[in-house]
């Protein structure tokens, strides 16, 4: 019976064998690198040869590939004539799906032919912080990840789960980085450490608004805190109300949109100084410049009329649907007419797209359907900006990782997104013209050059039960009380932050 | 047993055959085992396959991370069923075949314990070292110090407010599910067409907590009042002249609101296992009480209730765990931002959003403490019940 058994498994076994070997002879075309669409890599051509259709990146003849030597050993080395990492694989998981992920999948497209890395990308969504959590502790991380919140970044570093990467690229390589990154949604490094490479960077000081509306009404753009509440009272007066908010709404426990305002007016009315005090926890919530931030916020977006439904309404939002009342119809009378939002916004929100796919019948520009402007200056000294950055962070230190890595921080491992689905970079090697044919991009890199400081989101560097718990919920609860408890909020919030 | 045994001698013979076989087993298992944990174990195996066989091209793009990987995955699936199913045989085999070479006395008492061992070591691994190893997370700082600060932090005014809704959640949640599955089976049962009724109530159980919380939500929509309601609610309520409410994210509208969902869903289930309960209350009992001149209210009351008294207590401890223990519909109504934060969305904030390993822990022991009352009331119940 045993004996049996075992014959009857063992001849299985190597009857699988067998099938298997016999396959072998006809070659398999499921090879996971993505050799066949691309063009040789032979020729390094001058990454400043930018193709004048900025929308099809993959059928331009120049590459975005770094000129060796680009500065970074490894680099070089896998862009090599002979290939040494041919044939292995790196992993990275992030949180891009969509027109991101589509952005990052360009972005990677030539790095993959021209060194034969196969890059496996996991985008996992919006469970992406769980589901990194759950991998780096169980102690199978994926080789890189990339990560919105630099407090988390610093907390893997703390645990040290993560590869120190001014280590990996060397004397040479971390100096470079440094001076690549230099501003403050730079590298997430402390000391000689660097602990993650910024990639994809967001600006955060912009209002979009419908321009064509603006000019059949005949109003104009503000371009300071007074000119703006002078405009809303306009629109006030004309019937409509002037501005959408949402903080988060219904299902997603976020209010950054809403604690994105009072960074914001904190930034253009205080020395940067203050937002960093603020974020290390030297400056209360309840200290008079915090509560002024907040007062100067509620006393424009609580004001009868110029949400529509008040701050319920602003709790109840969904981000996604919060803009369409300035998609009226009746183009020239918007529901609302501003809104600050980030510059990833655009027409994946629009609502004919986002119902029915396609491109959106709405236009981008100055005088298009949809326009952004830059957030009004409120004082003459502080013209700060607010912004923030997704960055990488390496999980196992292999050649191939590192060549990849390395690859990421140059300003043509962005280009195929840049270039495609459109986003902006903090290396500061970045050329403007490699915006310039992208309205939202070239208007979010004048506000970022414009500014006299770039503050990182705030609530992205504090502790994270307060930038992502009592922070949010504190200002939930503040706008469902139309502003009237603002001490009470701010004490509570206080009374949260870890000891 | 006692062909069992017979058969066993026959095929065996001596200990030295048997000897033999669990090594070879073994020998097997610990080449399975090698090939199993490294990452690439089934593209090298079959790739030094492919080179005995003489097919260089086909090992070559193997090891390459490319070529039959199919097979090479397949070829890991066999060993690892055989490695999985063929090892505990070969375990069970053995041990067993080693101790019927015992004694009579002392073998008796030994080979439950043998075929009990898997069980409650996999147990072991799975259950009670996570369960220790969490209370033990409760008492460290992040670099494993012993602390007494993540349970202190429990007496924070918003952790109170936490416990606060875990209490509501369980008196209202249970007591909402089972008097209303408790009524529907009361009544359903003097209906006509009483499946189709029951089907009606039964219906929202088969759908996830998730997908109904998201239906839900559709209901409790709120819109500026100046714009069209198109949640159902609101639209009704407007209808009467009132402003909308926002019912899912208002504090305190928005506690019964949750619970409402529960309760929608949690009622089928309470109401199917009544009517079977109630329909096996003998009919010379009510009968008896209907010629004694019982009314319908003392007949539910103080004859049917009394009667299915062991179901009552099994199906309110069972939703009870459930309220404690409720995560999904307040993760989705809005993340427990309006002050309708539970302890176990908490627990998971800690744990991944605010990487507080140790007050997650903290949590995870509180939600285990409180447990643990109900299911021991439960497993009484069901010990009562078995004895009966």
């Amino acid at each position: 019976m045993t004996k049996r058994l075992w014959t009857t498994s063992v001849l299985a076994v190597v009857v699988a064998l067998m099938l298997g070997a016999c396959q072998a002879a006809t070659p398999s075309a499921s090879s996971s690198a993505p050799e066949a669409s691309a063009p040789p890599a032979a020729s390094e051509a001058p990454a400043s040869e930018a193709p004048a259709a900025s929308a099809a990146p993959s059928e331009a003849p120049a590459l975005n590939l770094p000129a060796v030597p680009t500065g970074y050993t490894e680099l070089d080395k896998a862009l090599g004539a002979d290939k040494p990492y041919n044939g292995t694989k790196v992993s990275i998981q992030t949180q891009w799906t969509g027109g991101e992920g589509e952005g990052f999948a360009n972005a990677i497209k030539d790095f993959q032919a021209a060194t034969g890395i196969a890059v496996q990308v996991d985008s996992i969504g919006s469970s992406h912080e769980t589901v990194l959590k759950t991998r780096i502790e169980g102690g199978s991380p994926p080789d890189m990840a990339a990560l919105a919140q630099p407090t988390a970044v610093l907390a893997y570093a703390k645990d040290g789960k993560v590869q120190d990467i001014a280590q990996i690229v060397g004397p040479e390589g971390a100096a470079k980085l440094k001076a690549d990154f230099p501003s403050t949604i730079g590298l997430t490094s402390d000391g000689d450490h660097i602990w993650s490479i910024p990639t994809k960077a967001d600006v955060k000081s912009m209002i979009w608004y419908p321009p064509k509306a603006f000019a059949a009404k005949g109003y104009t753009v503000p371009k300071t805190w007074d000119e703006l509440v002078a405009l809303a009272d306009k629109i006030v007066a004309d019937g409509s109300h002037p501005f959408c908010v949402s903080a988060g709404g219904p299902g997603t426990a976020t209010g950054w949109e809403l604690t994105d305002w009072v960074e914001e007016v904190l930034l253009k009315t205080e020395d940067p100084q203050v937002t960093n005090d603020w974020i290390s926890g030297k400056i209360k919530f309840t200290d008079p410049k915090i509560k002024a931030a907040f007062d100067k916020v509620g006393s424009l977006l609580f004001k009868d009329g110029y949400v529509d439904g008040g701050g319920q309404a602003i709790v109840n939002a969904d981000l996604k649907t919060v803009m369409d009342p300035m998609f009226n119809e009746d183009t020239a009378n918007p529901g609302c007419w501003m809104q600050k939002i980030p510059v990833w916004y655009g027409p994946d929100f629009f609502p004919d797209r986002r119902t029915n796919g396609g491109d959106s019948k709405y236009t981008i520009g100055d005088d298009g359907d949809i326009g952004i402007m830059p957030f009004p200056t409120i004082s003459d000294e502080f013209k700060g900006a607010e912004g923030s950055a997704d960055s990488f962070l390496v999980l196992n230190d292999r050649p191939e990782v590192r060549a990849l890595a390395e690859f990421l921080a140059t300003p043509e491992g962005l280009e195929g997104w840049i270039k495609s689905v459109g986003v902006l970079s903090p290396n500061v090697n970045v050329p403007a013209e490699w915006y310039a044919d992208n309205y939202k991009l070239a208007v979010a890199n004048d506000i970022a050059s414009n500014a006299t400081a770039i503050g990182f989101d705030a609530s992205d560097l504090m502790p994270p039960a307060v930038g992502q718990g009592s922070f949010w919920t504190g200002i939930s609860d503040w706008a469902n009380a139309n502003g009237g408890n603002t001490d009470a909020v701010l004490q509570a919030i206080d009374d949260s932050w870890p000891k | 047993m006692a062909v069992d045994r017979a058969q066993g001698s026959g095929s065996y013979g001596s200990s030295r055959t048997v000897l033999v076989a669990s090594l070879v087993g073994l020998i097997l298992a610990i080449i399975g085992i090698t090939v199993l944990i490294d990452k690439e174990g089934g593209q090298k195996l079959l790739a030094s396959v492919y080179d005995l066989l003489g097919n260089a091209a086909g090992a070559e793009a193997l090891r390459n991370g490319q070529g039959d990987q199919f097979f090479a995955k397949l070829l890991l699936v066999a060993i690892a069923l055989l490695v999985g199913v063929g090892g505990i045989w070969l375990l069970f085999t053995s041990l067993s075949l080693l101790v019927e070479r015992l004694r009579p006395s002392i073998r008796d008492r030994l080979l439950p314990l043998i075929f009990i061992a898997p069980a409650v070591l996999l147990l072991g691994i799975y259950l009670v070292y996570p369960a220790v190893r969490t209370v033990i997370g409760s008492f460290q700082d992040e670099a494993g110090a012993f602390t007494l600060d993540n349970w202190e932090s429990l007496t924070d005014p918003a952790f109170l407010e936490i416990l606060r809704n875990n209490i509501l959640w369980l008196l209202i949640g249970t007591s909402g599910s089972v008097g209303l599955g408790l009524l529907t089976a009361a009544l359903f049962d003097r209906i006509r067409r009483e499946s189709l009724a029951k089907i009606f109530v039964f219906l929202p159980l088969a759908i996830s907590l998730v997908g109904a919380t998201v239906i839900w939500k559709f209901v409790y929509a709120w819109q500026p009042p100046s714009q069209p309601q198109f949640g159902l609610l609101n639209a009704v309520w407007t209808a009467f002249g009132f402003e909308p409410i926002p019912w899912a994210t208002q504090f305190p509208i928005n506690l019964p609101s949750e619970m409402l969902i529960l309760i929608w869903l949690q009622t089928g289930f309470a109401m199917v296992v009544f009517s079977a309960a109630i329909k096996g209350v003998s009919s010379e009992i009510i009968e008896a009480a209907r010629l004694d001149g019982a009314s319908e209210r003392q007949l539910f009351l103080k004859v049917i209730v009394p009667q299915i008294r062991g179901t009552i207590v099994t199906v309110t401890t069972t939703i009870a765990i459930v309220t404690l223990k409720i995560f999904d519909i307040v993760m989705s109504i809005s993340g427990g931002r309006n002050h309708d934060d539970v302890v176990a969305v908490r627990m998971f904030a800690e744990m991944f959003q605010f990487f507080n390993d140790g007050r997650a822990a903290a949590l995870a022991t509180v939600l285990f403490i409180a447990v643990l009352p109900v299911m021991i009331l439960n497993l009484r119940n069901f010990r009562r019940q078995a004895a009966m």
